[in-house]
């Protein structure tokens, strides 16, 4: 029997089949998220005007990514161990405890809910501010992915997990609301360390020591994980992990080189859906995502066969670091300022440009590990800056809108130095651009209108010059 | 007290001798904040450490601003804006810049003198953010790279006699530091903090030896010195960094009638609870203590061996409320300043404050009404 949720669903790609086998599962979840009918007809609103519903593919993506929501809502009440690791997450180590056993479920809850709960259903601020509540207050540049995570737990909506895995690798802020989190609720953490330590200017080559202290962390976190949630890790975990994401890279690929077209034929605010999902997700929403991806790209080769974009043809083309997780109107709004953008630093860093990983490691630790230095954006400052160097070549950009997040401080480390290299390296102009990439309230699409406005119109000026 | 004015007097002449010193040959090693670099290293290849820990005041943050952005710890905005405008002298006698990285605070400041001031020459090494075999294996291999440089670098050899001859000069620094602070747990304890604060502050900037003699002559002083005045509420005072400068919560705790009996910082107040041992291999000997056996900052994960320290203190200096001083931006902090009070009152019932500082003129003043209050809360 059809129920309130039925209508968003299906624009959300779910068949009427599906809805009927989830209906229960669907309805405890709504139910646990505070959401009801009267939430329906502003969803479905929301999710209109900022996604593409014409394409199949973006409505699979938005559905991926609820049934990835129903599973972390549901994990504690259906038995699963559930892990959460912080994002940005070096993917292995999940990746290998979801392929080791059924009943463990790992995932990066604060994106899931960013992009449900803010992206589709647009309640996401409640629960900011619960977090804002519970240890993370407003007003310290303090990560409001985690605002976001303390909040779901705080209000009830996700779970308190059985282990979280700390990015200690990265992040000084992830790991120490770890340690809140064990404080508030008791939760073991397994760090994976890591240290960001070397000069500027070294990448892309980097020391044995760093593969070797990274792995042995990772391979020392996968032990504790295997204690706490009384599992294995199969001795082929890797290798069943890497088969099982293999197509999503391959598919990456195959996007980058749709966006290398005039005009580009989707919005990034569509691929940031993907994108966050590969790294978010190792379970049913990575599964789905790949289906997702498949149709969208038959849909994407169709567009750009016919000529049909986004922009129109010999728009400038930009590099934008990232779409915005919660609130696609701050992504939207580059492209609505007349600019193309075929490229985002993920999309880029895993589907454009590749650095070989170094050496000959054998244990999982070693070999991610070794991925990652060279992959470079657990690597350092200056090797995330290369990669949008590159990007200029590889996109044939007319410039760079170098975000960066204002209360992240891995991130924010570019700030200033991205602007002067970049502009330095490539001769392309920057703007470079403060945002909040998680929460659009002190930084929403209409405070940042004027500038992204201002610089488009120089590049247009730029371009129409260059032409005549 | 003569000790604090020949303190004093040398540090006015420091940057002179500095001069001389590298006329002759000698280099100047710089370094941040932090703790993590052993001035045994330096010292055993006949250099001259030099700690860059002066912050405080807003101006500089102006020129950090065209480096970085804003949403960082202004302790090391401050280190920017020292590094790239020239106003520290300290950092433009530097030979060579060496940064222990800590967190990314840290990690700016490295980022930030590799590529915009590439003329200054800087090494960098990492320390892990968790205690086991393996980062103390890796910090190990950091120092030992950094033995490998400063010998390069320097063109003396870093032989076992040296080393063992700068372990002993540092440890007995480390000695009189920590001699003088246990004096404040006495209830007629005649060290007045800032004196302390001055003291510490000044070891990593003068000459080691001089240093010594110094603490040693101020510890004579103290023999005849008076018990200060007991009436006021034992504080215990915490935080990231207490900066050479940066004098204006103490300042305020003393004005407001409170006594600070101990501060606990990771930047700016040099370790001094630990000694290296002087059997074995020495270069584990450093990593051992300047990593295993020091009590861990706030950005280690977990904190709890922090968290524990600071009740131990508590307990240990017989205080009578804690004061966190947090610098804006720096998270680590930020966050245990949100758990940690629960846990300070369940041990030991004593409550805590949390003030916080940006450097900023404007704050001083909400700043001592909630210090006043607290002192006031206490003293009832």
């Amino acid at each position: 029997m059809a129920n309130y949720y039925d209508e968003l669903f299906k624009l959300c790609g779910f068949e009427d089949e599906e809805i009927e086998k989830e209906r229960l599962r669907v309805e405890k979840t709504l139910v646990r998220l505070g959401i009801g009918p009267d939430d329906m007809q502003t969803a479905d609103s929301w999710v209109r005007q900022n996604h593409d519903v014409t394409l199949k593919g973006v409505r699979k993506l938005l559905g991926a990514w609820l049934k990835e929501l129903i599973d972390l809502v549901l994990a504690r009440d259906e038995g699963k161990k559930i892990v959460y690791y912080g994002f940005p997450a070096i993917l292995g180590p999940g990746l290998m405890l979801s392929a080791s056993s059924e009943d463990v479920f790992v995932s990066a809850p604060d994106m899931v809910l960013n992009h449900t709960m803010g992206q589709i259903f647009n309640k996401l601020i409640p629960i900011l501010e619960a977090g804002e509540a519970n240890g993370l207050p407003p007003g310290h540049a303090l990560c409001s992915l985690w605002q976001a995570k303390i909040g779901g737990i705080a209000k009830g909506m996700i779970p308190v997990p059985h282990l979280a895995l700390a990015s200690s690798y990265y992040c000084d802020m992830g790991s120490k609301a770890d340690d809140l989190v064990t404080a508030l609720y008791g939760v073991p953490v397994a760090y994976i360390d890591g240290v960001m330590d070397s000069k500027w200017g070294e990448y892309p080559e980097y020391r044995p020591e760093r593969v070797h202290y990274l792995g042995a962390q990772i391979n020392q976190a996968l032990k504790k994980a295997e204690k706490v949630l009384d599992i294995e890790i199969v001795p082929d975990a890797w290798e069943r992990s890497q088969e099982d994401s293999r197509p999503f890279r391959d598919n990456l690929v195959r996007l980058v080189e749709l966006m290398r077209a005039d005009p580009v034929p989707v919005s990034i605010a569509e691929l940031e859906l993907m994108e966050a999902l590969s790294a978010s997700s190792t379970g049913r929403g990575i599964r789905e995502g790949i289906k997702a991806m498949e149709i969208l790209i038959d849909e994407l080769e169709e567009r750009v066969k016919e000529g049909i974009g986004v922009s129109e043809k010999g728009s400038p083309r930009v590099m934008l670091r990232a779409g915005h997780t919660s609130d696609p109107r701050v992504t939207r709004l580059v492209e609505e300022t007349g600019l193309a953008v075929p490229l985002t630093f993920i999309l880029g860093s895993w589907g454009g440009i590749r650095v070989t990983p170094k050496g000959n490691y054998n244990t999982p630790g070693e070999i991610i590990a070794d991925y990652e230095m060279a992959g470079g954006y657990y690597y350092g400052t200056d090797a995330q800056i290369q990669f949008y160097e590159k990007a200029a070549e590889l996109m044939k950009l007319d410039g760079f809108i170098a975000t960066y997040l204002y209360n992240c401080r891995p991130v924010a480390t570019i700030s200033h130095p991205q602007k002067n290299y970049l502009e330095e390296k490539t001769g392309l102009p920057v703007l470079s651009l403060e945002i909040d990439g998680f929460d659009s309230r002190a930084y929403s699409a209409a405070s940042l209108r004027t500038k992204v406005e201002t610089f488009a119109e120089m590049l247009k000026a730029k371009k129409a010059s260059v032409r005549a | 007290m003569k000790a604090l004015e020949k303190l004093d007097s040398h540090l006015k002449n420091r940057l002179t001798d500095l001069n001389k010193a590298k006329e002759q040959g000698r280099k100047i090693i710089g370094y941040p904040a932090g703790g993590y670099l052993p001035e045994e290293l330096v010292l055993a290849c006949d250099a001259i450490p030099i700690c860059f820990i002066r912050a405080g005041g807003n101006d500089v943050l102006k020129d950090a601003m065209a480096y970085i952005c804003r949403w960082f710890d202004p302790f090391w905005r401050s280190q920017i804006g020292y590094l790239t405008s020239g106003k520290d002298p300290y950092y433009t006698i530097a030979d060579l810049i060496v940064i222990p990285i800590t967190d990314n605070h840290v990690r700016v400041f490295s980022n930030t003198a590799g590529y915009y001031t590439p003329e200054i020459k800087s090494f960098v090494f990492g320390v892990p953010h968790v205690k086991d075999e393996i980062s103390l294996a890796y910090y190990l291999q950091g120092i030992s790279r950094l033995k490998k440089k400063l010998e390069e670098f320097t063109g003396v050899e870093l032989t076992e006699s040296r080393l063992k001859q700068s372990i002993e000069l540092c440890n007995r620094e480390r000695e009189l530091l920590r001699e003088i602070s246990l004096m404040r747990k006495s209830d007629n304890f005649v060290v007045d903090s800032k004196d302390f604060v001055a003291l510490n502050n000044g070891s990593f900037l003068a000459d080691k030896e001089v240093m010594v003699e110094i603490l040693e002559s101020f510890i004579e002083e103290l023999k005849e010195a008076v018990p200060l005045p007991k009436d006021g509420p034992r504080i215990l005072l915490t935080g990231s960094t207490l900066a050479q400068g940066d004098s204006k919560v103490m300042d305020i705790i003393e004005a407001t009638g409170g006594v600070v009996v101990m501060e606990e910082f990771a930047e700016g107040i040099r370790p001094y609870w630990g000694k290296v041992k002087l059997e074995g291999d020495l270069m584990y000997n450093l990593a051992e203590s300047y990593f295993m056996e020091r009590v861990c900052p706030g950005w280690f994960r977990p904190g709890t061996e922090r968290l524990d320290f600071l009740i131990k203190l508590a307990r240990d200096y017989n205080a009578a409320g804690l004061i966190w001083y947090q610098l804006m931006y720096r998270e680590s902090y930020k966050v245990e300043s949100y758990f940690f009070p629960d846990i300070l009152k369940k041990e030991t019932g004593l409550p805590m404050l949390t003030v916080e500082s940006e450097y900023d003129a404007m704050e001083t003043g909400p700043m001592k009404t909630r210090i006043e209050t607290f002192i006031e809360i206490i003293r009832r």
